[in-house]
């Protein structure tokens, strides 16, 4: 297609794409809701925020996994058991096992019973989260990511200190946080405090898209917005790419959960990041600018 | 193009940074060995001068390179059980020992103390069928009798040759190759996160978290655990914790240390005649003659008993204390004979009866200093049983010394991490770091088709990470799982910035002839800047939030992005001039 053609639909129909964005928005503010609804919680909390044991069993012994996660379903009233293996060859270097049973010596017996395994410290570690403290975590990281999501908007506002420009940024990094929370949600995937820390993560990645693009759409004055815009573009979707690029390396390398969890949340927010970025920030930006574009033309 | 331009002061100032945080980091990748991480004090070794942190090349001539050859050397040097047959003016003895007789006497040959069978008191005349007439045969026979071995240590400093019966008191660790910190989940180790409860629900203070930090740094640093930090941490609700990281102690340990105020008290009847700390002057410790596991024996067929016993000496106040309190009791004879107070003194820890002693008729009265504190141990064989009352002992005795904690401390999280997985996370961090940076490189070349950007590009991301790693060496900061988290953050941001660079010079110098060169690195700084300070900003509340347990990724991607803005981006954005923009 004519390089013209997509302008000319671009600026015919900028204001009709932003209903993209904002649709995925509501989808995933009423997945939220309906979960809170349900099951009383923002997102399925694993055991650090809940309180409970994850312990980590070092071990080729090949375990029928169902069969160990119910035996100790019954012993310790709820359990989740993942494989742990090695990447490339696919072989089994262990699994790890979460609870919310706070027993961490209940759990250590059950397993050397089970696995007919001596456990100690060269081939077993366990985390132990009392359950107010689980609590108190959770209450702690929505805090900072409030507090995060709170200074990066004076940040916002302050550098380029125009309210609708502003606002767009903000909301942006708002959709990058909210949509990938509703993945997690879709797909049953338990948030650790590390989870969260990765969304308040992506607060500084879905950013420097936005603040590339307003800058150069507000503060610069060679050619017309829709170069600006296409500029930013290039440059904006390189840097996505490559984010993502290195960070599934990083998913399907790494063999610690913890790593694997927070890539997963932030390749999720870099998705999003680009239609929160190019249709809906740029959306706003455009429908800004020809505002202010026609009140100076009736000025004049 | 001239290299002069290239090297001008914004790249130098790069390679000066580079150099200076490659001599911080230190490394060391050849260095090999087993490297000295505690010596215990009093120990041989210790008198020897020998220091932590020396690295051991050999032992008596053999060549160590690894801790299984240490061990192995090590093990050469124990000495194997001997029987022993000593008789006194009460009875005949015969029993095991290894590196020590069991007991002490003094000129008259009288026995002073003991921790074996050999009974306190009695006078000493033969040892192995040979009679002793005075202390300086006893002397002799013992120094003969106990092999004593030369060792021949030689460290990366000096030469240490000294003789040695057992083994010489110190622990080692594999060598360090950096001077990067390993945090706990990588290293293994244990970890606590406690919570301090006043207990009349008042609020805690800092001073009382300090106090509570001097002590127990003091109790576990005495019991033996070395390589211990402990930190007060607050959260963002202003929660005061402390937590305790331990690398190579076992939970166990660390939960029972932590788990006691240490309240110790010792009552006759209702009356406190002296309590841990101030009270006790001195507790006697690793001394055979006066600390030690006196006696076994078997409770029923699979139960073993042993006790302890060790003597402390009491302040003078506390000694009058006792004089008054035992003035006015009882005296009562047992079936056998003897002759004790009618009320016995009893010991407890944080209100938990430890232990009674019957007090004999003679102290009635009496300012006494020395008491003997006994307690035991339990276990299915005699050697669980043993080891029960030896570890039993060492704690109390640890608790005695330093006195107990201003505060109850509740144990909120308690972890033990094995080794294994971190050392199978850093290897698979370096392949994560190649396989990204080739990944990366890819998406650069289908972007710009140029293999200038892409050399510049990368050794601008090395040298950003080698900076961060740097500057973690140096203010000691351990690395750990979230810390590295941290660290692929801030270059992922770096590389964001980089091509951010890249596209204004190339537009710059494609659109307009009218921006120089400072012009557009001004413009893109602008953006760099902006999303710098909303990083930090977004970072900053993870510093408090959860006790501070991820504050590292807060940590190294500050110290990442900003490493980023000051150093290496002004840098690359010089060198892409200089490349692209002619």
């Amino acid at each position: 297609m004519d390089q013209n053609k997509i302008e000319k639909f671009y600026d015919k129909n900028y204001k009709k794409l932003l209903l993209i964005p904002n649709i995925l928005l509501i989808i995933a503010l009423a997945i939220i809701v309906y979960h809170y609804s349900t099951t009383g919680e923002i997102i399925n909390k694993d055991v650090s925020l809940r309180g409970g044991v994850t312990a980590t069993v070092y071990t080729d012994k090949q375990v029928d996994i169902n069969e160990l996660e119910s035996y100790l379903k019954t012993k310790m009233g709820d359990a989740l058991v993942r494989r742990l293996s090695e990447f490339g060859t696919d072989k089994q270097i262990g699994f790890v096992i979460d609870t919310s049973n706070t027993n961490g010596d209940l759990l250590q017996k059950e397993l050397e019973t089970k696995l007919n395994l001596k456990l100690d410290q060269s081939n077993y570690s366990s985390e132990q989260f009392g359950s107010s403290l689980g609590q108190s975590f959770y209450r702690q990281m929505l805090i900072a990511l409030g507090l995060s999501f709170l200074f990066m908007a004076i940040v916002v506002f302050i550098t380029f200190r125009n309210f609708i420009p502003s606002t767009a940024v903000v909301y942006a990094a708002f959709m990058d946080i909210v949509i990938p929370v509703a993945i997690t949600i879709i797909f049953n995937i338990k948030i650790s405090a590390a989870g969260i820390s990765a969304l308040l993560m992506l607060i500084g990645y879905s950013i420097d898209t936005d603040i590339l693009l307003t800058t150069r759409v507000l503060k610069r004055k060679e050619g017309s917005i829709w170069e600006r815009m296409t500029s930013s573009a290039k440059t904006g979707l390189t840097m996505t790419f490559a984010a993502i690029v290195a960070l599934l390396a990083g998913y399907f390398i790494t063999n610690s959960l913890v790593i694997k969890e927070m890539f997963f949340i932030i390749v999720i927010g870099l998705f999003t990041d680009i239609p929160s970025t190019w249709l809906m920030n740029a959306g706003i930006l455009k429908w800004y600018v020809s505002k202010k574009e026609n009140v100076t033309k009736e000025n004049i | 193009m001239s290299l002069k331009k290239i090297f001008n002061w914004r790249v130098n100032l790069l390679l000066i940074f580079i150099i200076l945080m490659i001599i911080a980091i230190n490394p060391r990748p050849f260095v090999k060995g087993v490297q000295i991480t505690s010596v215990e004090q009093g120990g041989v070794a210790y008198e020897q001068g020998i220091k932590v942190g020396e690295i051991i090349k050999s032992i008596n001539g053999q060549s160590i390179n690894t801790l299984a050859d240490y061990v192995n050397e090590i093990n050469k040097l124990n000495i194997t059980p001997q029987n022993v047959n000593v008789v006194t003016d009460k009875d005949t003895f015969t029993y095991s020992i290894t590196d020590d007789i069991g007991f002490r006497v003094d000129q008259n040959l009288t026995v002073i103390g003991s921790i074996s069978d050999v009974e306190k008191g009695s006078k000493l005349y033969e040892i192995n069928n040979i009679k002793i007439n005075s202390l300086s045969d006893f002397d002799n026979l013992t120094n003969n009798l106990i092999k004593k071995n030369k060792i021949d240590i030689v460290t990366d400093k000096n030469e240490y040759i000294f003789l040695i019966a057992g083994d010489p008191k110190i622990q080692v660790g594999n060598a360090e190759t950096t001077n990067i910190k390993k945090g706990l989940d990588l290293e293994g180790g244990t970890r606590a996160l406690l919570e301090p409860v006043e207990e009349n629900n008042q609020t805690v203070t800092s001073q009382q978290v300090n106090d509570l930090i001097k002590i127990l740094s003091n109790r576990l640093d005495v019991y033996g655990l070395k390589d211990l930090k402990i930190r007060p941490a607050t959260d963002l609700s202003g929660n005061k914790f402390v937590l305790v990281e331990i690398a190579g102690a076992s939970k166990e340990e660390v939960q029972s240390l932590i788990e006691q105020q240490g309240k110790f008290e010792a009552k006759i009847g209702d009356d406190i005649v002296f309590i841990g700390g101030n009270d006790i002057k001195f507790v006697c410790r690793e001394d055979g003659t006066c600390s030690g596991i006196r006696q076994c024996s078997q409770i029923s067929s699979d139960q073993w008993d042993c006790n302890f016993e060790f003597r402390i000496t009491l302040s003078p106040e506390a000694a009058k204390k006792q004089a008054e309190i035992t003035k006015n009791l009882d005296v009562n004879v047992t079936e056998s004979g003897k002759r004790y107070l009618s009320k016995t003194l009893d010991l407890y820890l944080d209100n938990k009866k430890l232990d009674s002693l019957q007090i004999s008729e003679d102290l009635k009265g009496k300012e006494t200093t020395d008491i003997l504190i006994s307690g035991p141990g339990f276990g299915r064989t005699k050697l669980e049983a043993y080891n029960d009352a030896l570890s039993s002992m060492d704690k109390l005795q640890t608790i005695l010394i330093t006195g107990s904690l201003p505060l109850k401390l509740n144990i909120v999280k308690l972890d033990s991490i094995s080794p294994t997985l971190g050392q199978q996370f850093l290897k698979s961090s370096f392949i994560i770091g190649i396989v990204a940076m080739i990944g990366v490189a890819i998406v650069i070349y289908i972007r710009y088709r140029k293999l200038r950007i892409i050399i510049p590009m990368v050794i601008t991301v090395i040298a950003e990470i080698l900076l961060t790693l740097g500057v973690a060496a140096l203010i000691k900061w351990n690395l750990d799982v979230a810390s590295i988290a941290g660290i692929i953050v801030a270059v992922g941001t770096g590389v964001d910035d980089q091509i951010v660079i890249t596209d204004e010079v190339l537009k710059g110098s494609a659109q307009s002839r009218y921006y120089n060169w400072k012009e557009k690195i001004k413009r893109a700084m602008f953006i760099v800047f902006s999303a710098y300070a909303a990083t930090l900003a977004a970072m900053f509340p993870l510093f408090f939030a959860g006790a501070g347990l991820i504050r590292g990724l807060a940590v190294t991607t500050i110290i990442g992005v900003s490493v980023g803005v000051f150093l290496t981006r002004p840098a690359y954005a010089s060198i892409v001039e200089n490349l692209l923009g002619e």
